[in-house]
């Protein structure tokens, strides 16, 4: 309760302040970064609980992936790489443990840095980059995952990987797709 | 308004789909048939823990190098792997066929993944570092799929 005015205080600075880019101010960022965390995390939870294993490690929807598309195409990709890093960290020390949090965490940066760039170029579409992100996701996690076990047998992995990888992505992309249609 | 799927993401799409079918068309021509001298290697934390030949049966526990097993105390197969170590897999070779039937991980991905015969093949435990696979020997060399009808 007492906290309420010292919260308030950022904001107010922040909008006159050095970081008037499209996001607004700093506690807004926060906020609307916060939100869509804990949002993210959630889908990372339901994911987490469905029984469902189709044999191959690495192998699932990414539903989580979602937020990160909207906040990148909604807001930008400070919004994006904060979700994603913040989704991953948690949900690691909540149920993926360290390992599985390494992983995410090579295949978010590399797929951050991929639907960034393709978005950039403008000639995609959501679906076309969220595909592209999850292909480079998986990509990222068999990095990992190589450099870990110091065998590239697990390149075995790749083709399943690359094929899984597209179709979560394009799955994922026509989630974001909708849903950017209803927020924009 | 914005097409939902565009000429480029038709591009990248095809572009990746055979990316993917020359890596898997290049893998599978990497593995061979396995000889009647194959032998089951099996590496752990990268280094070679044990080969077996694929030809005889038996159960083998594998500790994970994070248990800092010596190599004083050889784990007993005869005993349970659990009464054993906390982190281990246990590889076993039945009927020329290799799986690992029991492993102390939480997500039982190697476990999960049945058994391998071809040479090539591998299984791999990542939390405990554990690479099974299978040396197809010398009279299983450039057999291929083939060696089967041949």
């Amino acid at each position: 309760m007492t906290q309420s005015p010292r919260n308030t205080r950022p904001a107010a600075s922040g909008s006159g302040g050095s970081s008037p880019q499209r996001g607004g101010s700093s506690a807004q960022f926060v906020a609307r970064v916060a939100l869509m965390a804990s949002l993210a995390l959630i889908f990372s939870y339901v994911e987490a609980i469905i029984p469902y294993n189709p044999g191959i490690p690495g192998i699932k929807l990414g539903i989580a992936n979602v937020v990160t598309v909207i906040a990148l195409y909604k807001y930008g990709w400070k919004e994006a790489a904060s979700v994603s890093v913040i989704r991953i960290i948690v949900a690691g020390l909540l149920f993926n443990g360290v390992f599985g949090m390494l992983y995410s965490l090579a295949g978010a940066v590399l797929s951050l840095i991929g639907m960034i760039g393709l978005k950039k170029t403008g000639l995609f579409s959501v679906i076309g980059v969220s595909m592209a992100a999850g292909v480079l996701h998986n990509m990222g996690q068999l990095l990992v995952a190589a450099a870990l076990i110091e065998d590239l047998r697990i390149f075995f992995y790749f083709p399943v990987l690359l094929f899984s990888g597209i179709a979560a992505g394009i799955l994922v992309g026509i989630i974001s797709t909708m849903v950017l249609r209803v927020v924009k | 308004m914005k097409q939902y799927i565009r000429k480029a993401d038709i591009i990248l799409l095809i572009v990746l789909i055979i990316a993917g079918l020359a890596a898997s068309a290049a893998l599978s021509m990497s593995r061979s048939a396995a000889g009647s001298d194959a032998r089951v290697i099996i590496e752990s934390g990268g280094e070679l823990y044990a080969t077996y030949p694929l030809s005889e049966d038996r159960t083998v526990i594998v500790p994970s190098p994070q248990e800092g097993v010596s190599a004083a105390d050889v784990p007993d197969d005869s005993k349970p792997a659990s009464e054993q170590f906390t982190h281990y897999n246990v590889v076993t070779i039945s009927g020329g066929k290799v799986s690992v039937s029991e492993a102390s991980c939480k997500n039982q991905v190697c476990v999960h993944h049945g058994e391998i015969s071809q040479g090539g093949e591998s299984i791999v435990c990542l939390p405990n570092r554990l690479v099974v696979r299978i040396d197809p020997g010398s009279s299983g060399e450039g057999g291929g799929y083939d060696s089967v009808t041949s």
